[in-house]
């Protein structure tokens, strides 16, 4: 990893397995302070282009490390998840602008492919900083299919009764 | 690890503002309650290492598969309609950057506007809620 000042902006050069060499403008890292959960050492990520609406959220200090990621805002109103305002990592304030970030497990088959909606990454836009926060809701599955070609896999998301939520909610939310 | 005795309704503190309680044994249920800074992330051990686990998979499957190329834009996710030409690809693209055709355009994560409670964003774009996006194929 070096920093190389151009005309206009400062790039970053940081190695990929996957990519090779890659430069991206140096504002565009993302610091997520505890890591990803699993990750907590690696810190600092950027994002990259798939073929939408996939992105990578790659690693600037590990080049093995990288994440496929969709904008948490593709998913709709029902995926509706708090912002974790005053969270120490992000800094997070009700006035700043944040990108919800869901992490994608790819499968052999990428029909399989899930996504992990318990635990989507927040980046608040003011400070470019990131966390992953979990939901211990249960309408919200680790392995959401992304494209359910089974009919009960599908189901069985959906269908996770709300009053299921309100009771746990009732139990667990009163900090 | 250090193990104390408690009984219900006695608490005890971990640092100076973690209040740890029992609040009632029930079988063999105990409940706990903690008074702790909001920003103090507490969760079960078995939702923790689910979401550790996922977490894992997800980088190992980046690493080893060569499914990723079948990932495409032909998305039918929880929101049904189709993404709207991709706001975080829309993220402007900066000059100068290395991009031989087998690499990615790195893009800068744009500022975008954050969703409201209502489903409409800042744009005033309605986000509908879906209820079929999963049973297609």
């Amino acid at each position: 990893m070096s920093e190389e000042s151009g005309e206009k902006e400062e790039l970053l050069t940081f190695a990929s397995t996957r990519f090779g060499e890659l430069q991206v403008p140096v504002e565009s890292v993302i610091n997520f302070p505890s890591g990803i959960i699993g990750f907590p050492h690696t810190t600092k990520y950027v994002m990259l282009e798939h073929k939408h609406p996939f992105s990578w959220l790659h690693s600037v200090d590990d080049a093995n490390l990288a994440f496929v990621v969709v904008d948490g805002f593709e998913f709709g109103q029902q995926f509706d998840v708090k912002p974790p305002i005053g969270d120490k990592d992000t800094e997070l304030r009700e006035d700043d602008e944040y990108a919800i970030l869901i992490i994608v497990t790819v499968r052999s088959d990428p029909r399989l492919t899930t996504a992990n909606l318990k635990a989507p990454l927040f980046v608040n836009m003011r400070n470019r900083r990131g966390v992953q926060v979990i939901f211990d809701d249960p309408r919200y599955s680790t392995r959401f299919p992304l494209w359910s070609e089974d009919p009960q896999a599908g189901a069985q998301a959906e269908t996770e009764p709300a009053a299921t939520a309100a009771a746990r909610g009732g139990e667990e939310g009163s900090k | 690890m250090l193990i104390l005795t408690r009984k219900p309704g006695e608490s005890l503190y971990i640092g100076d503002d973690v209040k740890v309680t029992i609040v009632e044994i029930k079988g063999n249920q105990i409940r706990v309650g903690i008074d702790a800074p909001a920003d103090l992330r507490i969760y079960r051990e078995e939702i923790y290492k689910q979401i550790l686990e996922e977490n894992k998979n997800a980088a190992e499957a980046v690493m080893s598969g060569s499914a990723l190329e079948h990932l495409t834009g032909t998305w039918k996710g929880m929101g049904k309609e189709s993404p709207k030409g991709g706001r975080l690809s829309q993220a402007s693209r900066s000059g100068g950057l290395a991009s031989s055709s087998h690499q990615p355009q790195p893009k800068v994560f744009v500022k975008r506007k954050k969703s409201r409670p209502d489903g409409t964003d800042e744009e005033g774009e309605r986000v509908s809620p879906d209820k079929e996006g999963k049973q297609e194929s």
